[in-house]
């Protein structure tokens, strides 16, 4: 072989490699004018802690929530605690939850986000976690805040049926995902499918509130309609928005995505008439990691999320359901005092979780 | 069925094998190979632990593991995963020999740039032009079917790219330049004598092909079956995104499902078990492949005339270039251009996750290059032991180093996050683990390409240097590596490309922050981000397509 193109080859190879030498870590995020001292602030609330100039290092954070819902409050925080380099591996939350079982002996994560409680729950159960108890955990829902300060709540989400307005007409409208099951539907309906956490909490909630087998008649009813599952929300809510399907069961804020998009899209709060199942919600939580390498940075980051500001990101940036009192809604969505909520009890759920992954598996849910 | 027990007619023993078979009386005698035996024994160690642990782990799952999934999934997955490992292996062998016998054969115009058409979706891994396709194609929401609406006003129906027929069609698209490659070299050195010796006989045109040129292809397209069989089991991105369940999906599934392992161990061992029967099956192949090595007399066989086919040729070679290769790239430069344009996404594709765009960028080169590094420099034992002292033991150890093809990337994973988190807990959780499975993965190809390598050199070479007064490792370095090091380069280049492709191994086995292309394209198209995804998506397609065509221009039908 022709050695001059050898050496060419080579010497492509090592420009490239030098072309994309990561930028120097000493230029990071533009200071940003050095944020005044927060203790500066009028406020009367001591809510928003001192940033304690010693946290620094880098804080290993595993998220069940999928990255763009999470990055929001990661950038925030590292303009506030720039010495604290996050990094980030955001996967599905029983992937996330194998992982840290995995490496209980050789812990690499500091923090642990879910997008529900039954698996914080059964990992917590296990021993996974080390207690935290943030100063805002007190102004918090006490049903959000772990007893043993295991984990605690952030955000509510509700499971809202969305849909496409130029395929359904208001009268054609259901309004309780048991109509999902109508075979008028067939073939109309996108879902996430079992690998989702939410969808896996929606089926452990129904197993406690209407046990095992009116939960599998209603997934049943779901395949036998041609329900398409996805891997994740967001293509359901595209779909939807295009018009790929004329309905999706999602988390509510993927409609807000969607709308915001530009898309003619609408939403339902299913099952709110006399008997209905109500309103399914369920909460993101976060943990610290027992055996983490930086606590500091982890309780920073905690702080974090349940302050005024961080709450106000979920809340404007994602549409979430923030659970600090105080903290406005995002415009145009719905207050939950409005509807009538399902009453699931979590720590009681979550010890079941295997027989959830039976069902789904037994059903050869997607 | 052994070749051995086959005597070769001797008119097909090429001068190499008899120049080999003299080599070898000459070198047994000379060096001790005990050290090169102990090198090559602990590299073929390295390399089949992982395989042996999952084994073992499959063996020794609780027997309710096994039940569970002996009732409700495997046989289906085991059906799903044939049915598909043979529809793409048929459809790839089609597509390739037929694409190999226009452009080697017959007087397609423009052939000699669709040499370069046919080969180049190697750039391209599967699951990025499945990407492509899902996004054009989805029923009612692709890009095709709305523009089709829109212009005639009503619904029109297209084939939907989602489940077998599409994973099938994707996968083809994507695997048929193995084959054609294969079999455009075996096109190319078929004996004119061979088809005229037909011809005299009276057969006709199309009786001549299928009954002489066809089979005399035969170790060719065997090989390049093989190969895509190979591949389609151990396919990852592809079927998870075209919703088609086979043993690597389910495995990934099982992973992200219940907290328990032993059901993904066991899935593994099957699947594992599958491939080591395929693999035995190529390495079979392999030796026989021998038998299309050209000799002295050699004349090319001569150009076909198309006739009044040459247009209809032209449209399916055009065809298929254009859904392998134009497609994919045309729709990847759009979005990549749509993203630089749009404020908001290019500052999401250079700045994501927990690094920007150069950062995943570099790991992606970094990590690939060390694997390509290790796995030529590991393969040099093994190949210098079972070419230079062939024997019994020289020859396991060999066939040991091919074991990496029979590990999907989802296993070696699994395999990886078990064995390196109990016995290396330093080593889980930082990049070195992914190399590692690079390595693991991809070994079989630097093996191959430097025992092939070294067939070139003639021993007598190394006997003249050690004549002259040279050690044996003297020997070696100055005379055997200068010869042999553009063959390690090109075995280099291939594990290069292949590890840069993978996606489930990394995906697995990558520590917090640590993403590469493959992986933030994955990530961005799973959460149905194309236009943040193509950036990357292209940029890989781009630096793949370096190693390749140096590899390519390696090949016989671009000298």
């Amino acid at each position: 072989m022709s050695l001059p193109r050898l050496a060419s080859l080579l010497f492509i190879l090592v420009l490239l490699l030098t072309a994309c030498t990561p930028a120097s870590p000493a230029t990071p995020e533009a200071p940003t004018a050095a944020l005044p001292e927060p203790t500066a602030a009028p406020t009367e609330v001591a809510a928003t802690e001192t940033v304690d100039p010693s946290i620094s290092g880098k804080l290993v954070i595993y998220s069940g929530r999928s990255e763009p819902l999470i990055q929001p409050v990661i950038d925030a925080f590292k303009t506030e605690y720039p010495e604290v380099e996050v990094l980030l591996k955001a996967g599905s939350n029983s992937e996330i939850a194998n992982a840290l079982i995995e490496e209980q002996a050789n812990t690499q994560a500091d923090l642990f986000i879910t997008t529900e409680l039954f698996t914080v729950q059964s990992l917590s159960q296990q021993g996974i976690f080390q207690p935290y108890r943030p100063a805002a955990a007190d102004q918090l829902p006490a049903e959000f805040v772990d007893p043993n300060n295991n984990w605690i709540g952030l955000t509510l989400r509700a499971r809202v049926i969305m849909y496409n307005t130029d395929l359904v007409a208001p009268e054609d409208l259901p309004t309780s995902i048991f109509d999902l099951t109508d075979p008028k539907w067939k073939g109309k309906i996108a879902a996430a499918g079992s690998t989702n956490g939410s969808m896996q909490a929606q089926i452990a909630a129904m197993r406690q509130l209407l046990g095992e087998e009116e939960t599998e008649a209603w997934l049943q009813g779901l395949l036998d309609n041609d329900v398409t599952f996805f891997g994740g929300h967001t293509d359901v809510r595209k779909a939807v928005g295009t018009g790929e399907f004329a309905l999706g069961l999602v988390n509510h804020y993927y409609y807000h995505l969607q709308l915001d998009e530009g898309s003619k899209v609408g939403v339902i709060y299913p099952d709110q008439g006399d008997g209905q199942l109500g309103l399914i919600t369920n909460a993101t939580a976060v943990a610290v990691v027992k055996g983490a390498q930086n606590v500091s940075a982890a309780q920073a980051f905690v702080d974090f999320l349940v302050s005024e500001q961080g709450q106000k990101i979920f809340a404007e940036q994602n549409y979430e359901y923030p659970l600090l009192p105080g903290v406005p809604l995002h415009e145009g969505v719905q207050p939950l005092e409005s509807f009538r909520l399902a009453d699931v009890n979590i720590a009681e759920a979550a010890l079941d979780s295997d027989a959830t992954f039976d069902l789904m598996e037994k059903l050869e849910l997607p | 069925m052994n070749r051995s027990d086959a005597p070769m007619p001797p008119a097909l023993v090429s001068p190499l094998q008899r120049l080999r078979a003299a080599s070898n009386r000459l070198t047994t005698r000379s060096a001790s190979p005990t050290l090169l035996a102990g090198l090559a024994g602990l590299v073929a160690l390295f390399l089949v632990v992982p395989l042996v642990y999952i084994f073992l782990r499959a063996v020794g799952a609780d027997g309710e593991a096994w039940q569970r999934l002996l009732q409700a999934r495997l046989w289906k997955l085991l059906g799903n995963t044939l049915l598909l490992m043979l529809a793409v292996t048929g459809g790839a062998l089609v597509t390739g020999a037929s694409m190999a016998w226009l452009t080697e054969r017959s007087d397609l115009p423009g052939r000699k740039y669709f040499r370069w058409m046919f080969a180049l979706p190697l750039a391209i891994p599967a699951y990025i032009g499945g990407i492509v396709h899902l996004a054009l194609l989805r029923p009612r929401g692709g890009m095709l079917p709305r523009l089709l609406e829109n212009l005639l006003g009503q619904p029109v129906y297209t084939p939907s790219p989602l489940g077998f027929w599409g994973a099938a069609f994707i996968l083809i698209l994507f695997t048929f330049p193995y084959v054609y490659l294969l079999s455009g070299a075996a096109f190319r050195s078929q004996h004119a004598s061979l088809e005229e010796a037909a011809r005299m006989l009276g057969y006709r045109p199309l009786r001549t092909f299928f009954s002489v040129t066809l089979p005399a292809m035969r170790p060719g397209l065997l090989a390049g079956a093989l190969l895509v069989a190979l591949d389609i089991l151990a396919e990852y991105g592809t079927v998870a995104l075209l919703r088609y369940e086979t043993f690597s999906s389910a495995i990934f599934v099982q992973l992200s499902g219940r907290y328990d392992r032993s059901a993904a161990a066991v899935l593994s061992g099957v699947l594992v078990g599958l491939a080591v029967i395929i693999l035995w099956a190529e390495l079979r192949s392999q030796g026989q492949a021998r038998f299309t090595q050209m000799e002295s007399s050699w004349r090319p066989a001569p150009t076909i005339r198309l006739g009044k086919w040459r247009i209809p040729a032209l449209l399916v070679a055009a065809g298929v270039t254009f859904t392998s290769l134009l497609v994919p790239v045309g729709v990847l430069a759009t979005w990549s251009i749509q993203a630089v344009l749009d404020p908001d996404t290019l500052r999401s594709v250079l700045h994501s996750g927990s690094m920007g765009f150069s950062n995943f960028a570099w790991n992606s080169l970094w990590t690939s290059f060390l694997a390509a590094l290790l796995a030529i420099t590991l393969s040099v034992p093994v190949a210098l032991f079972s070419v230079r002292h062939p024997s019994r033991i020289s020859r396991f150890i060999a066939r040991v180093c091919q074991v990496g093809y029979a590990i999907p990337g989802v296993v070696i994973a699994l395999s990886l996050v078990l064995l390196v988190n109990r016995t290396l807990p330093f080593l889980y959780a930082t990049p070195f683990i992914v190399v590692i499975a690079y390595v693991l993965r991809h070994m079989p190809q630097a093996v191959r390409a430097s025992e092939a390598a070294l067939n070139q050199v003639s021993p007598t070479l190394e006997e003249a240097a050690r004549v002259s007064g040279r050690t044996p490792v003297q020997a070696l370095l100055q005379v055997t590596f200068p010869l042999i090091l553009p063959g390690l380069l090109a075995g280099g280049a291939l594990v290069f490309l292949t590890s840069l492709k993978e996606l489930p191994a990394t995906l697995l086995l990558r520590p917090a922050g640590f993403d590469t292309l493959a992986v933030r394209v994955w990530m961005w198209a799973n959460d149905g981000f194309y236009v943040q995804a193509a950036p990357a998506a292209l940029f890989l397609v781009l630096i793949s397509a370096v190693p390749l065509s140096f590899l390519l221009r390696r090949e016989q039908i671009f000298k």
